[in-house]
């Protein structure tokens, strides 16, 4: 049955991509519903699945590596493959209205978002890495598209850096590949981990240092992070939504396989490891710092990814149970908030027809659902009880204690610090009550289908839970630890 | 992978690197992006050489796999370049322009004009 | 056992005259990468670029990787080529003249290190890699062991179809993203989206289509077939026959059409339907993901994936949602 499911979360909306190419509004609207609406379903049989008989690998076409490809099922990609679902699904019900099936924008914009979703699940699924190679390249060729859709001249600017820059993320990554290729005969990512120790070093090091700088420019990490806040920020709304929450994490994902899993017992590990730790402080705080700065809502909330993102890699030396729950709740609650306030600033800039902070007077009377939905993902962003933030920021800091690393507390604390600021900045020019005598009538803002607003504050409430719901999450994660990491 | 290093391996091999690096030099070189597409291509080119003199155990017959995987390359490498393409002949009608301005390189406080 | 064909020649005694032709040819390849780099004149680095990309397809045929110089012929110097230089036209007729800016991304003494650090690295670790002694059990030994098991002999063909196919049927995925790509940026029909008809008119020019179309369509069927158990396959097929495609386009027997028709939607995602519910009818049916029961399966696949292919790369060199003959 898990086989079945899994192979249904890949080839539903890739099937559905098809049929939304196909002319005509029913042919996309059957694609979109075939290829989205089963995912949760699918999910839940996975989750239980792997949560009473464990993580699974499954052989396509049933050649055992390293001959054929295998996917594999872990809490961490069951997670990963719940937020594409969730996520996902939300900003796609978002996305329904301003780019409806059969119209010209909805022809075009369909079947790339169903392609994507597919090549998300195929990428979180994945155990081969030519195999991921491709899906990146996937997740590249439709998400760019997407974000070009937006048609504006800085839309299209971002796209085009975004392509040349990905590009060449995936050139360093392949080199990388063929390396481990060649020293060890096998693409399988767990076949490898095994055998990894007893390659040469020279090669090994040199090839991980290459998918690490590839995964590292894909997945916006400073210095390596100029491409994302124009490329999130002019994107449409659900992309932007999507890139943020999703694709993005698809690179994080993915070095946390490559270092974690894949080459865990590697010559040049624990540098790594700490090598990207203080990646992830200094974009900590230079995005947070950034983001302070900015002058209009989505540029915010984009230097906000690449401040949250750094809180993924702090996690890397900790080596402990509490840490993996700590950077997989982040992952989650992250993910949930930043979509929430990706759609929330969607449904304000099509409402006020800015997005320019200093134009958001009196959202409270204007956009009442919106602001409240960007005040909650706030609270989780910043990581303020009781949201799914506040509970991966007390891992985060306890993770940090207990392995001794005292400059990670500095960071972690500072960072938080930077986002309460840069939340309170938004709000606060929401809720101005600016001049009176220049008082924008309030029915001038457009009207907004009930629908989008319902999207946003769902996956806001959501990253609220997640701060309820934690102890069967937390004790999922607990059952697929990294295999090199143990102890409280 | 072979005891004796083959000679034509070797030769191989080094145009493997000398191709990447004069792909990579090209590519810090021009803000053309037709060029940058033409050095990044050039750079794959590379990088699939490489992945074919490693694979090609000079004792036995050629491993299929890094051929399968080269294979696959060339063909994502213009499907890439067919949109990038596209992307950019889009690029030019909004902005007049073949190139990515500098402007847009750095962190800044963003301008809030719309173009 | 299947390896007689493809087994290569003892190489332990150096062959002088084969060691000679790899220099002199390693020697052009860097020439014209140099030139495609170095040439101020971007029409001219794009035909270098061709240039290079047909000495690479030598290169693949001297590596004992036969598949991959008829791909890289094809595809890499053939449709690359045309895809760059019809966007050069098209940027021409909108009086643009790309030109190199005086300002580089970045200056030459920081360019002139991180390139020759970079090519010194691949190469140094290159030898490494290539003094290794090999890893028993990789991949590719067990690829020739099992390839009874696929039915055929050609075992890029094996891999790509049988053992791998799941890549491949992703790949085919990228290859409509692309094209869903151009789409979804392209406003909807660019005056002068293909070059014109200039040559409609100039006599031999339909001489040369009687003839070269046809055979385009015969070697494209040819080395669908052939791909089996000889050099070939389907994206190589795929590729020459939008080769026979552009040439029409071209010569001004196609023109651009406002709409993508309903034949055309069926075509572009046929490779990817079939695949799919082939893999997913051998799961119903009992067996594993993707596991094509036997030699007339992946001639059907290839087949769905070879026309996809070809009306993809069609489409993206017209730059156009659909074609029609021309009126």
């Amino acid at each position: 049955m898990t086989s079945e499911a899994l192979i249904g979360l890949i080839f539903l909306p890739l099937l559905g991509a098809c049929a939304a190419v196909l002319p005509g509004r029913l042919p996309t609207r059957l694609g979109i519903v075939a290829g989205l609406l089963p995912l949760p379903g699918l999910l839940v049989a996975v989750t239980l699945s792997v949560w009473q008989q464990g993580p699974a690998f499954l052989e396509l076409g049933g050649w055992a590596a390293p001959l054929g490809i295998r996917l594999f099922v872990d809490p961490l990609a069951v997670l990963m493959l719940w937020m594409v679902a969730i996520i996902g699904g939300l900003a796609a019900a978002h996305a329904w209205f301003d780019f409806r099936p059969g119209s010209p924008a909805g022809q075009k914009f369909w079947p790339l978002w169903l392609l994507l979703t597919s090549a998300m699940n195929a990428l979180f699924l994945s155990a081969d890495w030519f195999n991921l190679y491709v899906c990146l390249e996937l997740i590249t060729l439709t998400a760019i598209p997407l974000i070009a859709l937006a048609d504006s001249k800085k839309a299209v600017r971002a796209a085009m850096r975004y392509l040349l820059l990905a590009l060449l993320a995936s050139l360093l990554y392949l080199l990388g590949v063929a390396l481990l290729y060649n020293a060890t005969g096998t693409l399988d990512l767990y076949q490898m981990a095994d055998v990894l120790a007893a390659a040469p070093s020279a090669v090994v090091v040199t090839a991980l240092a290459l998918m690490t700088l590839g995964l590292l420019l894909k997945g916006a990490v400073f210095p390596l992070h100029a491409w994302l806040p124009q490329a999130h920020a002019s994107a449409p709304g659900p992309v932007s939504t999507v890139l943020s929450a999703l694709v993005v994490k698809s690179a994080i994902y993915l070095l946390y396989r490559l270092w974690l899993w894949g080459a865990a017992d590697a010559v040049a590990t624990e540098l790594a490891l700490m090598l990207l730790a203080m990646l992830g402080a200094a974009a900590l705080l230079y995005g947070g710092v950034l983001a302070l700065l900015q002058e209009r809502l989505k540029l915010v909330i984009a230097y906000s990814t690449v401040a949250q993102l750094g809180y993924l890699l702090l996690i890397l030396p900790m080596a402990s149970a509490t840490a993996w729950q700590a950077g997989t709740y982040q992952l989650l609650s992250h993910g949930l908030a930043k979509a929430a306030m990706f759609l929330a600033a969607a449904n304000i800039l099509h409402a006020l027809r800015s997005d320019r902070l200093s134009d958001l007077e009196r959202l409270d009377q204007r956009q009442p659902l919106s602001l409240f939905a960007l005040a909650i993902a706030g609270v989780s962003i910043m990581g303020l009880p009781p949201s799914g933030g506040f509970l991966a920021k007390w891992l985060l800091l306890e993770a940090a204690w207990r392995s001794g690393h005292w400059w990670l507390l500095a960071v972690i604390v500072a960072g938080s610090l930077l986002a309460a600021a840069y939340v309170f900045r938004i709000l606060a020019a929401a809720l101005r009550r600016g001049d009176p005598t220049q008082a924008q009538p309030v029915a001038d803002t457009q009207a907004i289908p009930r629908v989008q607003t319902a999207c946003a504050l769902l996956l806001a409430l959501l990253a609220l839970a997640a701060g309820f719901a934690a102890a069967p999450i937390l004790a999922f994660i607990d059952t697929g630890l990294p295999s090199a990491w143990s102890g409280p | 992978m072979n005891d004796a290093l083959n000679p034509s391996a070797l030769i191989y091999l080094l145009t493997a690197a000398a191709v990447f690096g004069i792909g990579l030099h090209g590519l810090l070189q021009s803000r053309q992006i037709l060029r940058q597409l033409l050095t990044i291509n050039l750079m794959g080119s590379g990088i699939f050489l490489l992945l074919i003199t490693l694979g090609g155990g000079s004792d036995g017959p050629p491993d299929p796999v890094p051929q399968a995987m080269v294979l696959t390359g060339i063909v994502i490498a213009v499907s890439a370049t067919g949109f990038a393409l596209a992307l950019l002949l889009r690029w030019h009608e909004l902005s007049d322009s073949t190139e990515l301005d500098a402007v847009a390189d750095a962190d800044a406080v963003q301008d809030a004009h719309d173009e | 056992m299947r390896a007689p064909d493809m087994r290569v020649p003892d190489m332990r005694v150096p062959d002088m005259i084969g060691l000679g032709i790899d220099a002199v040819l390693a020697l052009a390849i860097v020439w014209l990468a140099l030139q495609t780099v170095r040439s101020r004149d971007l029409f001219k680095a794009m035909l270098m670029f061709v240039v290079f990309g047909l000495l690479m397809s030598l290169a693949w045929a001297r590596l004992h990787a036969p598949d991959l110089a008829l791909a890289e012929a094809a595809i890499g110097a053939g449709i690359t080529g045309a895809l760059l230089l019809v966007t050069w036209r098209r940027l021409q007729a909108d009086g643009h003249e790309p030109a190199d800016s005086e300002h580089p991304p970045l200056p030459l003494w920081l360019r002139l290190p991180t390139a020759g650090g970079a090519s010194m690295l691949v190469a140094s670790i290159g030898w490494v890699a290539l003094e290794l002694p090999a890893t028993p059990g990789t991949a590719g030994e067990l690829a020739w062991q099992r390839i009874d098991d696929i039915g055929v002999s050609n075992p890029v063909t094996a891999v790509l179809l049988g053992f791998r196919a799941y890549d491949t049927l992703l790949e085919m995925a990228v290859v409509l993203a692309a094209w869903l790509g151009a789409r979804a940026v392209a406003i909807e029909l660019r005056p002068g989206a293909l070059p014109g008809p200039a040559y409609a008119e100039v006599p031999l020019v339909g001489a040369l289509l009687s003839l070269v179309v046809p055979i385009s369509i015969l070697v494209a069927v040819y080395l669908l077939q052939a791909g089996g158990n000889a050099p070939g396959g389907a994206f190589q097929g795929g590729a020459v026959l939008a080769a026979g495609g552009v040439l029409l386009c071209l010569t001004g027997r196609l023109e651009a059409a406002a709409q993508t028709s309903g034949l055309e939607r069926v075509l572009l995602v046929l490779g990817l339907v079939v695949f799919s519910l082939a893999g997913l009818l051998v799961m119903a049916s009992g067996g594993a993901m993707l596991a094509l029961p036997g030699l007339w399966a992946i001639y059907l696949v290839e087949t769905a994936l070879l026309l996809s292919i070809a009306i993809t790369l069609v489409l993206l060199f017209a730059a156009a949602p659909g074609l029609r003959r021309a009126s």
